[in-house]
């Protein structure tokens, strides 16, 4: 087994929770734009 | 190429973050939650193949009957076979089941629609929502909680990512598709552009977790993490259970009641959400919640539905599991009870009601997998998981079928005042009440089913002992 290079795996942990928060950020900012409407409408 | 997969080589090396895991983890949950979007083209769906509601209703259906079968009859081989194997079949199936789906689009052929998203889309449903469990939950032996809370919080931002994005995609393929527009319906050639880029872009996001994922060496453990302070708590053990023995525990059968009651409440509401809101504010045949609104309210609830599965899982790691489901049930039933007598006094107190019942819906799937390895240990939990998600299928027909059942009795849908909901809202107060005492009654399990203690083994040879039982290495 290797040892994990230190800037490999920060960049690796950068861009891992980077995908996946950007697919949930678009997901809640849609969701409360169409929750939004309960108190609009 | 697939040897390149097996658990061994998946074997994390020295000093690899256990924080890639909850991402990798997400990245498959996110994709497989879109099933929970499939009404968004329903309606374009009918029209395409000029049917009934229920014909293309059944697809959905054979996709959660498909995931609780293939969570309960692979999960051993999930165990066996290890996370990054599992999510890749996973995912293989998933985007499988778009392309098959598109074939029938095109083609006009509904059975196709029925083996590709339903049969082969369901099987991915079911391996990619267990892979990641037992993983997690061996990585993050200090807060079990937290980390499968992440990942099944996932399945619940699923629908949300994919509802949006299947209309923005059909509105792209079809120019005269207008999602705001509840009677407009997307041509075919749009429905099988956005099955084939739902499959393709799926696939890659599926490959992403199946890229990151790793278990942790034998004898691993976090920093500063203590197992006799975790074992300590009631109702914690430091043995080991598989899951055919599991099967065999009267814990087990209880912990299904729990997640059957908890579940069966919360797809009542869930399921009748956008008329709900609507029927309890209505005066003199006219309610005062619009059609917009009402859409509102059920983004609202999926909202709370999936920060419930984050926030009150990762709780359970502080107040434990057996509380935190008294309180997912007892004040769950206080909630219900309040939603039937006072609800309809204002539409504030009823959404409050609401929001904070689907978020304990939310927070029993999450918990439950914790929940599980307190009582039969880390050795076969993702599999013990899969067999216990056949109470989610039963709870899938049980809870709309009784809250349609007593609404049918009551008057025709759009004439439905608050008090229609009254019998059924007290019913699920005492399916709630069952799941309290069963939850009340779950006991450490007996030492006859605890698997020879072996003081060498790590989780890696956990998994070694569960592939040379089964035969499947």
């Amino acid at each position: 087994m290797n040892e994990v290079g230190g800037h490999g795996q920060r960049a690796r942990l950068w861009i891992s929770w980077l995908v996946v928060s950007v697919l949930l950020g678009y997901g809640v900012a849609q969701t409360v734009i169409t929750a939004a409407k309960l108190f609009t409408s | 190429m697939l040897s390149a997969l097996d658990r061994r080589h998946t074997v994390a090396p020295p000093g690899y973050s256990r924080w890639l895991i909850p991402p990798a983890a997400l990245a498959i949950h996110l994709c497989i939650g879109q099933v929970y979007a499939t009404s968004v083209y329903k309606n374009s769906l009918i029209a395409h193949f000029d049917t009934s509601q229920t014909a293309i209703g059944v697809i959905f259906s054979i996709a959660i009957v498909m995931l609780g079968l293939s969570a309960a009859v692979a999960g051993t081989w999930v165990e066996a076979n290890g996370p990054r194997k599992a999510m890749f079949v996973s995912a293989c199936f998933w985007a499988a089941g778009f392309l098959v789906g598109s074939l029938g689009i095109a083609t006009r052929q509904l059975w196709l629609l029925y083996l590709g998203y339903g049969l082969l889309g369901g099987i991915g449903l079911g391996i990619g929502y267990i892979s990641p469990v037992s993983t997690l939950i061996k990585w993050f032996p200090d807060r079990p909680g937290l980390a499968t809370g992440l990942a099944i919080m996932g399945f619940g931002g699923g629908a949300m990512v994919a509802s949006p994005l299947s209309r923005q995609l059909l509105s792209f393929y079809d120019s005269g598709y207008d999602p705001s527009n509840a009677g407009s319906t997307a041509s075919g050639a749009a429905l099988v552009w956005l099955f084939v880029t739902l499959g393709v872009g799926y696939f890659l996001i599926m490959m992403f977790g199946v890229f990151n994922v790793r278990v942790p060496a034998p004898q691993w453990r976090p920093a500063g993490f203590d197992p006799a302070k975790v074992a300590a708590k009631p109702l914690v053990t430091t043995a080991n259970v598989s899951a055919a023995n599991a099967v065999k525990t009267r814990s087990f059968w209880l912990l299904w009641v729990v997640l059957f009651c908890n579940v069966t409440a919360g797809i009542g509401i869930l399921e009748q959400a956008s008329p709900m809101i609507q029927d309890f504010f209505r005066d003199g045949g006219v309610s005062s919640v619009s059609v917009a609104a009402a859409g509102g309210f059920v983004g609202l609830l999926s909202l709370f539905n999936m920060a419930g599965r984050f926030v009150w899982s990762s709780t359970s790691d502080v107040i434990g599991r057996r509380p935190i489901y008294l309180l997912y049930l007892g004040v769950g039933m206080v909630l219900y009870t309040l939603l039937a007598v006072v609800g309809h006094a204002a539409t504030a107190l009823f959404v409050l009601l609401a929001c904070v019942i689907l978020s304990f819906y939310g927070g029993g799937f999450a918990t439950v997998p914790a929940y599980l390895r307190d009582l039969f240990g880390t050795f076969q939990v993702g599999a013990i998981h899969g067999r216990l998600l056949t109470a989610w299928s039963a709870a899938g027909v049980a809870g709309p079928l009784i809250v349609n059942g007593f609404l049918d009795a009551q008057g025709e849908p759009g004439t439905l005042t608050a008090a229609a909901y009254r019998p059924a809202l007290f019913t699920m107060v005492g399916v709630l009440a069952v799941g309290f005492v069963a939850n009340l009654l779950v006991r450490p399990v007996p030492e006859r089913f605890h698997e020879r203690a072996d003081p060498d083994a790590g989780p890696d040879q956990d998994a070694q002992a569960v592939a040379e039982r089964s035969g499947t290495r």
